[in-house]
């Protein structure tokens, strides 16, 4: 197994992050990753841009220059289309990008990140707050599915990359975030999301 | 630690590997894309899980730093410094003195791009200046070129070996790529060696004194001084050179690439197999010394040309001219300002020239 | 360095020096602040044709694309020497500088000390935030006891680090300088005053102009601003106005240390 993934979008996206979760999740199936943070000239002006490459194999360039996957955050990040793989796959973050254009050869999957993220506030221990921050684990979730995951059967995972990452204060966050996960993963399995019980 | 493998950024592990490789002082000045490995290690200092660890300065300049080193590394002390090109600069007439006095230290070098204060991107601009001496007086430093976070968690083990077994400044050379890539390591069950240092100046004992100075004001004795600087550089070039090779056997076409370059060149390597062509990957792993003997040996066994890629515009070509010594046509691949080539750029250079 | 703003020519009015690029400064930093002032400054002696701007290294550095103005650019800390080779040879330059605090009191404190014990007719300002802003937030000499920054991750402590360094105090203590002040910069954020009226931003402007005046009569003249970096000081823009107030002004107290042409007195 290996895929190249490139994630892109604007600060406060949670981009970085979303792409440390993703190298994270397959290093703790015990793959291989790369990531690289947006470097050099791509930095200025806000922009994000990253790759993250999972292998079974030993990885040799960590440079993902003819992705798999394109994680595209917003309308600039659609710049990458070109350099997808033939017959690869783009995730679009549809709250922010509207009538995604894509290639003849290129799947094309629409997740509305923003608003799945929102809908989760009264069930998640957040309740009352914004919960729309959760998007780029809605988008996590939407990347597992689209790359063949089993959700079902790696529940743990998700939540030991959760547990790596959301350390002290951020910990109240962790279910909140693994309820996005679902839903991004469900979303794009067609499937509704989760019916849960209101927090008291 | 949860997960049985770690997720580090390069400069961390960096900062980790000193620290388990027995790191006692660390003396430093903030400069980007190094800063992480000071900011690791400024969280680490007095914790029990590194207890020879006990010194952390952020210093008032670079000039500063590689003098308090001097005075560290004096001592017999494990002590390290991590900086990038203009930092680099302003610490070569420290590494000239430590050199003088044979001083053993570490110095990672996180190769930024351009003269002066140029960007953030990643180079390999300072490969003559870590390898050729950036200073005065005519010394040869140790150069060891990581290229992934494993190694850049291993190599400062092997270079405090090298820097206490020779009494040698060690430079470690990566660049602003491999500084911030984030790769999964297993933490290297590295041993945190202790080296004799009967020369270090804690003390006169008895009839023995310690006297480190590079200042030898009869000229006899810094003729001999000298010769021994050489033989010892001479005996480290017989000994210590190190490489790694991929696809090397029966390949007619070479790379030659170190850092980030070579990881690119794997790929390039890999694609180019995978169509049947011959070719293969050198990667020197001691810039200096540099690997001369493995590289020439490529030639006899069947090696017809060399494609040497780096971030700049030529300099370890130089190198690998000399041990080649002309047996072989070696062309250069340059990319620089902080841009990486792409890797079908390594394979459209195959194709020129095969055609 | 994060978000971009707008330049303020509407609160400043157009000034012939300034380029017009949107400056890279985040929100409330005295930088950005600093930076109109000098053009105004500059504008209202019609200085551009006889002005030299020397770069130092922080985040100041990029202050060659909002001044239209010729400038050279010092290696980090540097930037003392840099201006006196200029000045030295063409004497009836004026020339100037805006400094860091990492930049002018730590790896340039000796270029710093020695230009103005030479009293070099030159204009330094020198910006504290108390941290070293532009490398992301480690410890710099002036930063208080006890501040948390990347390099002191337990609060600056007096035995690991020494106590914060007072470089107006320092520089004042030669006998070389002419003009030698420190501005409390921040702006009050209660009860939202307009800009013009808050008396940092007038000191400011005053020292500034002052000191470009103290050069003009061949002194050395050295102001600092005491000033904020929320971003790396990890606080909203409100709460390090407040942190600055609380905690720098006290420590680095406002002032004229130094006034040998008596401008303050006219
Ligand atoms: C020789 C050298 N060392 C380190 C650096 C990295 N560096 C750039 S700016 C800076 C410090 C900036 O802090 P300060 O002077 O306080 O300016 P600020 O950004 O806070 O205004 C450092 C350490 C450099 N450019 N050159
Ligand atoms: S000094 Fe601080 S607040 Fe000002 S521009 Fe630099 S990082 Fe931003
Ligand atoms: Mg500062």
């Amino acid at each position: 197994m290996k895929t190249e993934v490139i994630l892109a979008g604007h600060g406060g996206q949670g981009v970085l992050e979303l792409a440390n979760w993703l190298a994270y999740f397959h290093l703790a199936r015990g793959r291989h990753v790369a990531y690289t943070p947006s470097y050099g000239p791509e930095t200025r002006g806000g922009k994000v841009k990253c790759y993250v490459v999972a292998s079974d194999e030993p990885i040799d360039s960590p440079i993902v220059e003819e992705p798999d996957l394109l994680v595209a955050m917003n309308i600039p990040s659609m710049d990458y289309l070109p350099l997808l793989k033939r017959g690869g796959r783009l995730l679009v973050n549809s709250s922010l990008v509207k009538d995604a254009r894509s290639r003849a050869d290129v799947t094309v999957t629409e997740v509305p990140a923003a608003g799945i993220a929102a809908a989760l506030g009264p069930y998640s221990p957040q309740k009352g707050r914004d919960t729309s921050i959760a998007a780029n684990s809605v988008m996590l979730g939407a990347v597992l599915a689209i790359e063949g995951e089993e959700l079902e059967r790696q529940r743990a995972t998700v939540e030991e990359v959760f547990r790596h990452f959301l350390t002290e204060r951020k910990a109240a966050y962790i279910p909140l975030n693994v309820q996005a996960v679902e839903d991004g993963y469900r979303h794009v399995r067609g499937a509704p999301p989760l019916l849960r019980a209101i927090p008291v | 630690m949860t997960a049985p493998r770690q997720f580090l950024k390069g400069n961390e592990a960096l900062a980790y590997g000193a620290l388990h490789a027995g790191l006692q002082s660390f003396y430093g000045y903030p400069i980007t894309p190094s800063s992480e490995v000071p900011e690791t290690l400024a969280t680490q200092v007095g914790r029990p899980e590194y207890p020879e660890f006990r010194t952390f300065l952020q210093a008032a300049s670079e000039v500063e730093a590689i003098n308090l080193m001097l005075g560290a590394a004096a001592t017999g002390e494990k002590t390290m410094t991590a900086t990038s090109g203009p930092g680099f600069s302003l610490m070569q007439e420290g590494i000239s003195y430590a050199h003088g006095a044979e001083l053993p230290m570490l110095i990672a070098n996180v190769n930024r791009a351009g003269p002066g204060l140029g960007n953030l991107g990643p180079e390999q601009t300072d490969y003559f200046a870590a390898v050729k001496g950036g200073g005065h007086g005519g010394y040869r430093n140790v150069v060891l070129a990581p290229d992934s976070v494993p190694e850049m968690a291993s190599f400062p083990s092997l270079g405090f070996s090298l820097a206490f077994r020779y009494r040698t400044p060690v430079i470690l050379l990566t660049d602003a790529f491999l500084g911030q890539l984030k790769e999964d390591l297993e933490f290297p069950t590295i041993e945190s060696p202790t080296f004799d240092t009967p020369w270090a100046a804690t003390g006169a004992r008895g009839t023995t004194r310690h006297v480190l100075s590079s200042m030898h004001i009869e000229l006899p004795e810094q003729n001999l001084v000298s010769r021994h600087l050489r033989d010892k550089f001479a005996e480290i070039t017989r000994r210590e050179q190190r490489s790694e090779e991929l696809e090397t056997r029966g390949a007619r076409v070479v790379f030659v690439a170190y850092g980030i370059c070579a990881r690119l060149a794997q790929r390039a390597v890999r694609v180019l197999r995978d169509r049947s062509v011959p070719v293969g990957l050198f990667r020197p792993i001691t810039l200096a010394p540099f690997p001369r003997d493995r590289l020439r040996a490529l030639v006899d066994e069947g090696v017809r040309s060399f494609v040497v890629v780096e971030l700049n515009t030529g300099q370890m070509v130089e190198d690998v001219r000399l041990a080649v010594d002309g047996a072989a046509p070696v062309r250069s691949m340059n990319q620089f300002g902080g841009l990486l080539p792409s890797y079908r750029d390594l394979v459209d250079e195959i194709g020129a020239l095969a055609a | 360095m994060i978000a971009a703003s707008a330049p303020r020519e509407a609160k400043f009015g157009p000034s012939s020096i300034w380029t017009g690029t949107p400056t890279h400064y985040c929100a409330g930093c005295e930088h950005g602040t600093l930076t109109h002032l000098i053009a105004k400054a500059l504008a209202e002696r019609d200085a551009r044709e006889r002005t030299v701007m020397v770069s130092s290294v922080g985040c100041s550095v990029f202050a060659h694309e909002y001044l239209d103005l010729d400038s050279v650019q010092a290696p980090h800390g540097r930037a003392p020497a840099v201006m006196t080779g200029i000045k030295r040879a063409h004497p009836e330059l004026l020339v100037f500088s805006v400094q860091g605090d990492g930049d002018a009191a730590s790896i340039g404190l000796l270029e710093l000390l020695h230009a103005a014990n030479r009293g070099e007719p030159i204009t330094i300002f020198m910006v504290n935030n108390a941290i070293y802003g532009m490398t992301g937030g480690q410890m710099a000499p002036t930063t208080p006891v006890g501040m948390v920054t990347t390099t002191s991750p337990e609060g600056r402590s007096v035995p690991q680090a020494g106590y914060p360094l007072d470089t107006t105090k320092l520089v004042a203590s030669l006998e070389g300088p002419a003009y030698v002040r420190r501005v409390f910069f921040p702006i009050s954020p209660t009860p939202a005053p307009d800009f013009f009226n808050a008396r940092g931003a007038l000191e400011g402007m005053q020292a500034v102009r002052h000191a470009f005046d103290a050069q003009e009569k061949g002194g050395f003249a050295f102001v600092e601003f005491v000033s904020t970096c929320s971003v790396n000081w990890k606080m909203s823009v409100l709460d390090a106005k407040r942190y600055a107030a609380q905690v720098l002004a006290p420590l680095f107290p406002s002032g004229v240390l130094r006034d040998r042409f008596g401008l303050e007195r006219r």
